[in-house]
């Protein structure tokens, strides 16, 4: 894929995670807000606004973290990378996107692909909603499949700008 | 050597490696935890193990709390609330010695027990506060030290979502409520310590006084920040005498910030997406090193190394005293490693054993370690605030730290008092019977 195409690739993905991350956090607010209100006004309780309430948060923090990866702000100490020449400043950059790529590689996609096939296989359900878990939980390989994609997309970037450092 | 201990040892040498080469923080607990575990499990259960344990690390209700605070600073940090309290401050103090010195730490204390994040209170105060000061000859590195010491106190006055993240890793030792209390007296008591101190500055280096208000300004400015102020009773009232949850008060915080930043049209509607987007970065930041330091934490219970910890101590060191002062200067050199929120999640299962066999409260000894942390906060390499409140003071670290060094020593001193005289914390939950 040429760079060019890569760019607009990118900023696809990256503008509609936005849009979804806007969305989950937006229905997280309305839901316990919902579930404040059901309970003095209505008298009732909905106990499925709580359960939702969780994993939206799940949703919107593994979704998030993938986003930040995009975006390459998670937090960091940077007070050696800060003292290095631009050519060591790249390289050290590419070793972190490879250390992140294994890690989203093995722990998201391949522990969290089994942890789906897993809960799916013995069909385990939530408690209130009656959803299979396994769908919850797909956020985790979904998250490290994007993450692994970001990182490949980053470090051709680093390898391509050489003399002057990204980000 | 014994495999647990060189399973431990890879931990954490794998863990300092990959923070010096600038790896994610949350990605290098992650990394370590799945290097340590691979030595014990086998490949496949350990990866999964780990995986499951970063979901249902977030899978907790009252961790909610943390987004919902987070944009409820989002949508003031925007609005006009800083402005008000920064005013209604002014009027109060401005005409000591040092008085915008002074109405920087209430303006920053007031914002941060209000939007219930320092972060929050450190960018939106420091941001107007570092100009007003340099027009009266402060220097901007001495208003960014203020700035950012004061900005932890809301971390310790309540709501706060720290507080609510440790009533969680406490397992249930300590309530929300209590903790919320336990906090008022020593985050007012940081606060009162830094303006002291300021006092003193400000009497060497003759900084300004401005000009003394009339009782009817206070009066009027107060009523300006009266319903941004309510909101302290609306949510602390609420937790304390039971009617909500951290959770759903933490919720109700955004609602009323958001309408009354609309009522006061500071934002619109269309704003609405740009601040969900900004809070669910902040928030995820968060929410993703918790995530990985749950399955740390996971780990480290596996493989029994809070009793290992906790036996050494108990073993090692007779008095009690000298064993809290150890917990503390471990926490302190942690703290200015690690973010507050996995640092809390991480040693609260070590330590809270620990203090508890010596008959230490578990409300006391939860304020005891905010207050330590926050002091981490403030320090480099990693300190959340200390780079927040330089970047909004346009100043560089280093700049900062020489002043920024006397306000951490006030900070250590008034630690100690909260350490030693038990009841700075444990008065006020003790009236409510808590």
């Amino acid at each position: 894929m040429n760079r060019k195409r890569a760019d607009r690739v990118f900023n696809l993905v990256k503008r509609i995670m936005e849009g979804l991350l806007v969305l989950l956090f937006g229905l997280l607010v309305l839901d316990v807000l919902w579930q404040v209100f059901s309970r003095f006004l209505l008298n009732s309780s909905y106990s499925f606004t709580e359960e939702l309430a969780r994993f939206l948060l799940i949703w919107l923090s593994v979704l998030g973290a993938a986003y930040l990866n995009a975006r390459r702000e998670h937090l960091s100490m940077d007070f050696i990378y800060s003292k290095l020449s631009n050519q060591n400043k790249i390289r050290l950059s590419i070793f972190g996107e490879v250390v992140i790529f294994v890690f989203a590689l093995l722990v998201m996609l391949v522990g969290g692909a089994n942890l789906v096939f897993i809960t799916m296989h013995l069909e385990q359900l939530s408690g209130t909603l009656r959803i299979p878990l396994g769908y919850v939980y797909c956020i985790l390989p979904v998250s490290g499949f994007l993450i692994m994609c970001f990182s490949v997309y980053h470090i051709s970037g680093f390898i391509r700008n050489q003399p002057k450092p990204l980000g | 050597m014994s495999m647990e201990l060189f399973s431990i040892l890879v931990l954490f040498a794998s863990f300092a490696i990959l923070l010096f080469l600038k790896v994610p923080v949350a990605y290098a607990i992650g990394i370590s935890t799945a290097c340590s575990l691979l030595l014990n499990l086998d490949k496949l259960p350990g990866l999964t193990t780990i995986a499951q344990r970063m979901t249902s690390g977030l899978d907790s209700f009252a961790l909610l709390a943390i987004p919902f605070f987070v944009l409820a600073g989002e949508i003031m940090k925007r609005g006009g609330i800083a402005n008000r309290l920064i005013k209604f401050a002014n009027s109060l103090v401005a005409s000591l010695p040092g008085g915008l010195a002074y109405v920087n730490v209430l303006a920053s204390m007031l914002f941060g027990a209000i939007s219930g994040s320092a972060i929050a209170a450190t960018s939106a105060i420091g941001s107007i506060m570092t100009d007003k000061m340099e027009e009266e000859g402060y220097p901007r590195e001495f208003s960014a030290s203020v700035n950012i010491t004061s900005s932890t106190t809301g971390l310790l006055i309540p709501p706060s979502s720290i507080l609510i993240v440790y009533a969680l890793a406490s397992g249930g030792a300590a309530s929300v409520a209590a903790l919320f209390l336990a906090g008022y007296l020593p985050g007012i008591l940081v606060g009162f310590a830094l303006m002291g101190y300021i006092a003193f500055v400000a009497i060497n280096k003759k900084f300004k006084r401005g000009k003394r208000a009339t009782f009817s300004e206070i009066w009027n400015h107060f009523k300006r920040a009266f319903l941004s102020l309510l909101l302290l009773v609306v949510v602390v009232g609420g937790i304390v005498a039971g009617i909500f949850t951290a959770t759903e008060a933490s919720a109700i915080a955004v609602l009323y910030a958001a309408l009354l930043s609309l009522a006061y049209g500071d934002i619109s509607v269309r704003d609405f997406p740009d601040i969900l987007l900004s809070a669910a970065k902040t928030t995820a930041v968060v929410m993703f090193l918790i995530s990985t330091s749950m399955a740390m934490s996971w780990l480290f219970s596996f493989q029994g190394i809070p009793q290992m910890i906790s036996e050494f101590l108990l073993e090692q060191f007779s008095d009690k005293f000298v064993i809290f002062l150890i917990i503390n200067l471990i926490l302190l050199v942690i703290g200015t490693f690690m973010d507050i929120t996995p640092a809390v999640l991480i040693f609260t299962p070590i330590f809270l054993p620990v203090v508890m066999e010596l008959g230490m409260d578990p409300v006391h000894f939860g304020i005891v370690m905010v207050l330590n942390l926050c002091i981490g906060l403030c320090t480099p390499p990693v300190g959340t605030i200390l780079f927040v409140g330089s970047g909004v003071a346009k100043v560089s670290v280093s700049k900062v730290i020489k002043p920024l060094l006397a306000f951490i020593g006030i900070m250590i001193i008034v630690l100690l008092l909260v350490i030693y005289i038990p009841g700075i914390s444990l008065y006020l939950p003790s009236l409510f019977d808590l």
